[in-house]
């Protein structure tokens, strides 16, 4: 799965900017305008995000403070919130991931279409919905590793580390 | 309405102390304010996800991308050499270098890591061998690396200018002035610092030799530099939006990368393109989330009763600053610096106009302080990797981090906060 999202998401990256480049590249130097463009690059630009966000879910890089870790001590104290996160982050993911349904059945229904070379918007507006049903998998994912590790460290002390606790930044 | 949503921010503060991911904090307290205080969640998915098609906001993957391009093209050596011929040969210019090409590197990224990522591996073993403590160097290359939120481009002006409809541009120049005071400050606290520190100095070359070697540092430095040239050249003369900019960096940073640095490779490049999507997918999910929570807030006219509630304590402007600064503080040291703007700014910003501060010069105010959380503990991404970077203990590089944030930013947060020409100077320059 690493070998997809490293050439997927390099291909979108790469596709959006191009599109950028061709976009200025048209206006400033051949002076002409380029239709449509902009239209175009709402379905690699929305499935990059989503799919960004779902990497971040599956390699656990998601932005987070883990502000409670500073005082805790012991490696199963951590674990414990470490579960404890991932069990809301489940039910939260879960409960938006109703939500994305909603709002994907409504742009199947309305099939909306862009405003200048009518393509149409349902393919890029689906992104959100798969996007979240994978997020989801992966929390649910990293929760019953952790729940794992931790029965695991109450039999017999382990000397790994956390299934990861990164942090990010703009 | 208001407990609801005081409520909802509690339930949010507690969900980022587990360490649960930003996207879903917000998501958790969006869950409360539907599920327990009714409020309307039909057409807020709608138009939160619309939010991100707009063309605006695709400038930040671009810049993260060109940031990350130019992270591993092998730039940082060239950019080191030739600010060394300026400030290498004095007692403690090594610690200026650093400064000096976090900012420059700053003018090309757009983001807090790239500096400390790209000078780092670098940097903190050359000073360590020069005889700087390992902790010192890793505490000012990643203090430094904090520039890149206040030299423009900056991603994080570009959301704040984003949440609050202010001119992007405007906000870009607002934090320059900060930026280049905390430069000259870290310089100074470098020089004093260096005091203590047994440094090896290099001999002193020939003339020849040395006229030789600056020449040939400038010329390979100069694809580098023509970067920021680029970026701010284009957008500043009109000629380029900030989006287009960027794409336009990306495209200059591949042959720059792969030809005339060569550290750029296809594997490299590869990695350098996920992580920098990984890193924007989190990012971007997390301001749908958040932009939907301030949104809400905005709708239940949270704002206004923050504004009155204040007022009914006090009016006056200077402590209403320092209130405002301290919680601003606060919030960077437990969130990103994003995610603070997106909280904070719409929240705030009805207040500071309130008491006659621009949208502008809050502009430099809440990116001031959101880039010294980057640095401050429990939430300090930015020295945690600079401790990676740097194979040090934690408790090493503290100290120093701290003397840092105390003689080189606090006094900036306070200038910029109550010194308004600071950063409203260059704005008033283009017009804004």
């Amino acid at each position: 799965m690493e070998k997809q999202f490293r050439y997927g998401l390099t291909i979108l990256l790469s596709t959006v900017a191009l599109l950028q480049f061709v976009q200025v590249i048209w206006r400033y130097i051949l002076q002409a305008p380029l239709m449509g463009l902009d239209d175009v690059l709402i379905y690699p630009t929305l499935w990059l995000y989503l799919l960004g966000s779902v990497n971040a879910s599956r390699e656990d890089t998601q932005i987070k403070a883990n502000v409670l870790d500073v005082f805790l001590k012991t490696e199963q104290s951590k674990l414990g919130v470490r579960i404890v996160a991932d069990i809301m982050t489940v039910t939260v993911s879960g409960w938006l991931t109703t939500w994305a349904w909603g709002y994907f059945r409504y742009a199947f229904r309305v099939w909306k279409e862009t405003p200048t070379i009518y393509l149409p918007t349902f393919y890029a507006e689906c992104a959100l919905f798969i996007g979240l049903v994978f997020m989801t998998l992966f929390g649910l994912q990293h929760l019953i590793t952790n729940i794992r590790r931790f029965n695991m460290l109450r039999t017999k002390p382990v000397t790994t580390s956390l299934h990861s606790a990164s942090e990010g930044s703009a | 309405m208001v407990e609801i949503s005081l409520m909802a921010i509690g339930l949010l503060v507690v969900m980022l102390s587990f360490g649960v991911p930003l996207p879903f904090c917000f998501g958790g307290a969006l869950m409360f304010m539907h599920l327990v205080g009714g409020a309307t969640m039909k057409g807020t998915m709608l138009w939160g996800f619309s939010q991100l098609s707009n063309p605006v906001l695709l400038c930040i993957p671009l810049f993260v991308f060109a940031g990350s391009i130019m992270s591993e093209s092998g730039i940082a050596k060239s950019l080191l050499d030739f600010v060394n011929i300026f400030v290498g040969r004095i007692r403690g210019g090594l610690g200026i270098v650093a400064s000096l090409s976090c900012a420059i590197i700053g003018a090309i990224s757009g983001s807090g890591l790239t500096g400390v990522a790209a000078t780092g591996p670098l940097l903190i073993p050359e000073m360590a061998e020069k005889g700087y403590p390992r902790g010192y160097a890793t505490a000012l290359v990643a203090n430094s690396s904090i520039l890149g939120l206040l030299i423009p481009p900056s991603v994080t002006m570009i959301v704040y200018g984003w949440v609050t409809d202010t001119s992007i541009l405007a906000c870009f120049l607002a934090t320059v002035g900060p930026g280049i005071l905390i430069t000259f400050l870290f310089g100074v606290v470098n020089l004093v610092m260096c005091r203590n520190f047994p440094l090896v100095l290099d001999e002193p070359k020939p003339i020849a030799e040395t006229v030789r070697a600056a020449s040939s540092a400038t010329l390979l430095a100069i694809p580098a530099l023509i970067m920021p040239v680029i970026i701010l050249g284009g957008i500043y003369g009109g000629i380029m939006t900030p989006t287009e900019a960027a794409a336009v960096a990306v495209i200059y940073a591949f042959p720059v990368g792969f030809l005339v640095y060569k550290g750029l490779t296809w594997e490299k490049f590869f990695i350098a393109s996920k992580n920098a999507a990984t890193a924007i997918g989190a990012i971007m999910v997390m301001i749908v989330f958040s932009l939907m929570l301030s949104q809400m807030f905005v709708m239940e006219e949270i704002p206004q009763a923050l504004v009155e509630g204040i007022f009914s304590i006090t009016t006056d402007k200077t402590l209403l600053l320092i209130l405002v600064n301290v919680l601003l503080f606060f919030i960077g040291m437990i969130v990103n610096d994003i995610t603070s703007i997106i909280l904070t700014a719409p929240l705030l910003l009805p207040l500071m106009e309130a008491i006659g501060v621009s949208p502008i010069h809050f502009a430099a105010i809440i990116g001031v302080n959101t880039a010294m959380g980057g640095v401050t503990p429990p939430y300090a991404s930015i020295l945690y990797l600079g401790v990676r970077i740097g194979e040090v203990e934690f408790v090493d590089v503290i100290k120093p981090a701290m003397i840092l944030i105390v003689f080189g930013y606090v006094p900036v947060v306070f200038l910029t906060s109550f010194w308004p020409q600071l950063a409203l100077y260059l704005p008033s320059l283009l017009g804004y």
